[in-house]
């Protein structure tokens, strides 16, 4: 093991060719996934709200169309995003951004079902007594149901987004240049370093994805919710 | 799968693209940018160079000295071969410079400039493995998916074994450990791949090609404008013996892969 490689190439695999080129490596997996969590984690919970609040055929058309986004992959959606519609619609979206739209729109669907799920694990006594105190239904949800609710979703947000920063590599189909594209060009131009090259970048992953997870925890720790360290 | 899809969309698509919208050398001209897909990992045509972090080589410096002719910054899109024509047609590059072999096939989806490189197909094995031509039939040979050499292979030696992988130095650690017994591409980019190898000594580049290639830039379908315009960018480059001097940087005698021209632009 030759671990000269990762350190002649650091500032390429943390930042890219910046400053003299765009933003790369491990800076861009970065905002990517911050991009797309927060917008994953606010449509979740509209879409995931509006579940809970709507009744017979705009719910069934909602899980439909979460339900697509569900249904297809990653890599599909950002590579159809990239090269369709400029081809059909004339429509030009930037690299970047197709993958922080692909990876939200996913992200948002499968979490719309987590929130769901955790406004329906309350016992319909609580709406039923929110009722009774003359809270409007969008009132009970705000005051009594998503305070309570949200806490038992917390885990389910943390597990997308970690998958999400892990999704964030197939960015590599349309060359965006995120970690691990970043990390193929060096090992393709040093050929005989790619354990040396992956284990590194695994090692990358493995910071940003468990600082999210100890910072979700302090967070949940502070503010005194359900979810307790392991 | 991707590789299917790619072509489908190319495919289903391009005839939707429709041809005429505004000329493209004018666009050029008016955003100030020339947008040129390169290559990123297949020395000595388009590379990450160590220092400067940027994307140099052969078919980057024909892409430098064409944005300098327009008068134009100089955007350099990374690519792969199964990305070129879906780049070209989904608008998001105006030109490929990497290592695009012309055939009629893609003909029929991009406009291709006059020739300004000429390769034949060759192999990597290692040594003392692949002697001749003949023995093709009876190999595992690693391949660049979207590549004329899968498509050239598959026509004159059916029954050889193929496996595609997403690019070059892909195929060359499959046969490094044993998974294919040769790796098939262009003759300079496996000797500018093998120049790059710290054990280079075990391995050869057998002394025989199976094909012809003739080498050019990749243009949108139907701008004839642009066309004309690169191809007398071409001969220009060619009459003031900057062709060669690009050339002489990559393949002269005093580079790490050395190699006789013997190709001039306006030969074909």
């Amino acid at each position: 093991m030759d671990f000269s490689v990762i350190t002649n190439n650091l500032s390429y695999f943390l930042l890219g060719a910046w400053p003299h080129g765009p933003l790369g490596g491990a800076a861009l997996t970065l905002v990517l996934s911050v991009c797309s969590a927060l917008a994953s984690g606010v449509l979740g919970l509209v879409f995931g709200v509006a579940l809970a609040m709507t009744h017979g055929a705009a719910h069934q058309a909602l899980v439909l169309f979460l339900g697509f986004f569900r249904a297809i992959p990653v890599l599909m959606l950002i590579f159809w995003t990239y090269f369709l519609l400029p081809i059909v619609f004339g429509f030009n979206v930037p690299g970047v951004g197709t993958v922080i739209v692909a990876l939200s729109l996913i992200g948002g669907s499968y979490l719309a079902h987590s929130v769901y799920a955790g406004i329906r694990s309350l016992p319909p006594g609580q709406w039923q007594a929110a009722a009774a105190l003359g809270l409007g239904r969008v009132q009970a949800l705000r005051y009594v149901i998503l305070p309570q609710a949200l806490p038992i979703m917390l885990p389910s947000f943390l597990n997308q987004w970690i998958a999400l920063i892990k999704d964030s590599s197939l960015a590599y189909v349309i060359g965006v240049g995120e970690l691990s594209f970043v990390a193929t060009q060096v090992s393709n131009r040093e050929m005989v370093y790619p354990t040396e090259i992956f284990l590194f970048v695994a090692l990358l992953y493995f910071l940003i994805c468990s600082s999210l997870e100890l910072g979700a925890g302090a967070i949940a720790r502070r503010y005194g919710t359900a979810a307790k360290p392991t | 799968m991707i590789k299917k899809f790619r072509l489908a969309a190319v495919i289903a698509l391009s005839a939707l693209a429709g041809v005429a919208h505004a000329d493209r050398l004018d666009d050029i001209q008016k955003t100030g940018v020339l947008r040129v897909a390169a290559f990123d990992s297949n020395p000595p045509f388009g590379f990450v160079d160590p220092q400067s972090k940027q994307i140099s080589g052969l078919d980057v410096d024909y892409a430098k000295e064409l944005a300098a002719k327009l008068g134009v910054k100089l955007e350099l899109v990374p690519t792969n071969p199964a990305n070129r024509i879906p780049l070209l047609a989904a608008n998001k590059v105006d030109i490929v410079l990497a290592n695009f072999t012309i055939t009629e096939e893609r003909a029929k989806q991009v406009n291709f400039s006059i020739p300004y490189f000429a390769s034949g197909q060759q192999f990597i094995a290692k040594k003392g493995v692949l002697k001749s031509a003949d023995q093709l039939g009876s190999l595992r040979i690693g391949v660049d998916k979207g590549t004329t050499n899968e498509i050239v292979l598959r026509e004159k030696y059916p029954t050889a074994t193929l496996v595609a992988y997403d690019d070059t130095p892909f195929a060359f650690t499959a046969l490094r450990n044993g998974n294919v017994q040769a790796i098939t591409q262009d003759g300079p980019k496996l000797i500018g791949l093998l120049a790059n190898v710290p054990d280079k000594q075990n391995y050869e580049i057998p002394p025989f090609s199976i094909s012809d290639d003739l080498i050019g830039a990749g243009l949108p379908k139907g701008e004839t404008r642009l066309t004309e315009y690169v191809n007398d960018f071409l001969r220009e480059l060619e009459a003031s013996g900057k062709a060669q001097q690009i050339y002489d940087r990559w393949f002269g005698p005093d580079t790490k892969t050395p190699l006789t021209r013997i190709f001039r632009i306006g030969d074909k």
